[in-house]
């Protein structure tokens, strides 16, 4: 594990909205953990925009080839002290309960209060300055083979202090790298990722992910079966598409791909009922499943509230 | 002192810090951390430190009662955070760390915030010793060697990118208990008088190294008694060391504030000598006798006089204040006369004279006084 320097931390603008909406609306600080990646990225100067080339051309001209940071997700339990006690020790059986819930890398941590300076606190030092020094939660840099970088991301948002009780929120937000060999806090520019010209040089860092599984093509009555000798040899694979197909089976009930064949053609009438039926069945399993969720959250945040009133009575506040 | 707002835990802790502090830290602004809630859990924190004041942000969570507070230090002092978790040592020193202070965290215990903040200023005196340590000026490191043994010498390193560099040291004098030569001391803090030298840490090529920058500074409540701004500082010879300067000022220190307390003495019988005269005072400063008013009355006009004794009384002489029993201004306060201190005088009268000749100057001063208090503009209508 090498002591990289990320050139930037970029997020995209919907997933900082929703990190300042989650951390701003609970009742005090909280903090959580920052998924996504870290790419190599050699900046390109071609553009579709004329306008475009002279300026990108000449920003990139300084760098040959730069590290980036991409937040794409987080958790945030709404609380502080969430994977460390208040001396900035991990804890780190709740902290790897946490990062299994995320599909990416752990690249890092945010922490959010309000009306204070924005600079890092002691105990924001002594959780960084730990997670990056833990080797056991380094991941592969992309683009470069046999590189690995540890979760070294900070994110610190504050409210501007006094805020006064102006009808404008405003919030603070800088992002650091923390610097092992150096002990210190790096301060990083944060680019918010925004669909228009500048989010072009992202499309070849673009990488779709779905939770769908993989979709099999039927090719038994394509010519092109007799060619492929390797779907005898890859059996594996074929369980894998079967376990697949079944839980596609559950998702559809019973309406095969096949039965979409009778859509085309003169016969086809008879059979959107058929699917208009099926649509209608999912519709109302999503209707339920967002009824479960509502009252779910309705219990979470009753919980909630009742955890606070016990703090405050603790607290003698009560 | 009960504080609005406050969760009692956090009050008791406040309080404690506030009342109980060997040092006079001082509580700047506080404020809540809540979104909806009024408790105050944060607040900034003015810590004495090498004659100047630090200022760090202790941050509570009323949501995490029982968690320990979090800090945020100041803006140029972000290398302290690793010397502060280096100091989180194994063994015997681990126990005794901040660090380690902070997660066996008593939120019950009144005396906690304090004896952290006192271990946490420790920790950054040896700091910023360090950090003096490393700069490499021939004249500090000499004076850091030769200096270093003197007790409770506190040194700083500033450096911004407007300023230009300097090595600031806090030398406190004389080895003397100050609050024990007065009698029935009313100082809650022990009285000190410091040295501040500011070196100026200069290019490589400069050849003649400036003389460091000197002021005497004391505790504030020291004023009553003697004032340092009245101490002529002797100049500083060309390739001097403090180890060579300060023996002389000591000694003339010391004799300075004990003549400073033999003068309480004068002062009181100047004030007791008024009473014959003026009558007894209405009130007056027994500690320090550096105040005293009395009530005095020409004709049917009465009125006051404030005495305001100066800490070189007798070579200078008191200030007088006359304020009317009788006319008052647009506000409704009293009206008052400039400050007089300029009448006949001579420190060698003796006590009873000196009221005596106050008290003439005051008769033919009363009517100026009376008219000027009759003045159109300064009566209300």
């Amino acid at each position: 594990m090498g002591d990289h320097v990320l050139q930037k931390v970029t997020i995209p603008g919907p997933t900082l909205a929703s990190l300042i909406h989650r951390v701003f609306s609970s009742p005090g600080d909280s903090d959580g953990l920052l998924f996504g990646r870290v790419s190599h990225i050699i900046p390109s100067s071609l553009s579709d925009d004329a306008d475009l080339i002279s300026t990108t051309s000449s920003a990139s001209s300084g760098y040959s080839s730069t590290l980036v940071a991409t937040v794409t997700g987080f958790i945030s339990p709404g609380t502080t002290c969430s994977f460390y006690d208040s001396s900035g020790h991990l804890d780190i059986s709740s902290l790897r309960r946490l990062v299994h819930l995320s599909n990416h890398p752990l690249i890092g941590w945010f922490s959010a209060r309000r009306r204070c300076p924005l600079s890092p606190s002691l105990r924001e030092f002594s959780v960084s300055q730990s997670l990056t020094s833990k080797t056991q939660f380094s991941f592969p840099v992309q683009n470069i083979t046999s590189s690995e970088i540890s979760p070294c991301i900070f994110l610190l948002l504050t409210t501007p202090f006094p805020d006064g009780q102006t009808p404008i929120h405003s919030y603070d937000y800088r992002a650091y790298q923390f610097r092992i060999s150096s002990k210190s806090f790096d301060a990083k520019p944060l680019g918010i990722i925004n669909i228009g010209p500048a989010f072009r040089g992202h499309y070849s860092a673009f990488c779709p992910n779905s939770q769908l599984p993989y979709l099999s093509c039927d090719y038994r009555d394509s010519p092109m079966k007799e060619d492929s000798r390797e779907v005898s040899e890859s059996l594996n694979q074929m369980k894998k598409l079967l376990v697949y197909q079944k839980e596609l089976d559950v998702y559809v009930e019973g309406y095969s791909v096949g039965s979409l064949n009778a859509l085309m053609g003169s016969q086809a009438t008879n059979y959107v009922t058929g699917l208009e039926e099926l649509y209608e069945k999912m519709l109302a399993k999503l209707d339920s499943l967002a009824k479960l969720v509502e009252n779910s959250s309705a219990k979470v945040l009753e919980q909630e509230n009742h955890n606070i009133r016990l703090r405050y009575k603790v607290a003698g506040l009560e | 002192m009960a504080i609005e707002g406050l969760p009692p835990f956090i009050a008791a802790q406040l309080n404690f810090l506030l009342s109980r502090s060997p040092i006079s830290i001082r509580m700047e602004q506080m404020w809540s951390g809540s979104k909806n809630d009024p408790y105050i859990d944060r607040f900034t924190l003015l810590i004495p430190f090498c004659l100047d004041y630090i200022k760090w942000t202790i941050i509570y969570n009323v949501q995490n009662p029982l968690t320990a507070p979090d800090m945020i230090f100041g803006p140029d002092d972000e290398s302290f955070f690793p010397f502060l978790l280096s100091a989180d040592g194994e063994g015997d020193a681990s126990r005794k760390s901040p660090i380690n202070f902070l997660s066996n965290w008593d939120s019950r215990d009144p005396s906690r915030l304090l004896s952290l903040i006192l271990q946490l200023r420790d920790l950054y005196s040896a700091y910023q010793r360090k950090r003096v340590g490393e700069v490499d000026d021939e004249r500090v490191k000499f004076e850091i060697s030769t200096i270093l043994s003197r007790e409770g010498i506190e040194m700083s390193m500033s450096s911004g990118v407007e300023k230009t560099e300097e090595v600031k040291f806090a030398v406190p004098l004389l080895d003397m208990d100050i609050n024990k030569l007065v009698p029935a001391c009313p100082w809650r803090h022990p009285q000190k008088i410091y040295l501040q030298v500011i070196y100026p840490i200069g290019r490589k090529y400069s050849y003649a190294p400036s003389s460091p920058f000197l002021k005497l500074v004391s505790t504030p409540e020291l004023r009553s008694l003697f004032c340092v701004e009245d101490v002529k500082l002797a100049s500083w010879l060309d390739g001097m060391c403090m180890a060579e300067y300060l023996p002389s000022l000591e000694e003339t220190l010391q004799m300075q504030i004990l003549e400073a307390v033999t003068l309480i003495g004068v002062r009181r019988q100047f004030i007791e000598a008024l009473a014959p005269v003026f009558g007894r005072p209405l009130e007056a400063d027994p500690m320090f006798c550096r105040k005293a008013t009395v009530l005095v009355g020409n004709g049917s006009f009465t009125f006051l006089v404030h005495f305001i004794v100066p800490s070189q009384f007798p070579k200078q002489q008191p200030t007088l204040v006359l304020q009317s029993s009788q006319h008052f201004n647009s506000q409704g306060m009293p009206i008052r006369s400039h400050p007089l201190s300029d009448y006949p005088w001579s420190p060698r009268w003796e006590a009873p004279q000196m009221a005596e000749r106050i008290f003439d100057f005051l008769v033919d001063e009363s009517l100026n006084f009376k008219k000027y208090c009759n003045e159109p503009h300064l009566q209300q209508h």
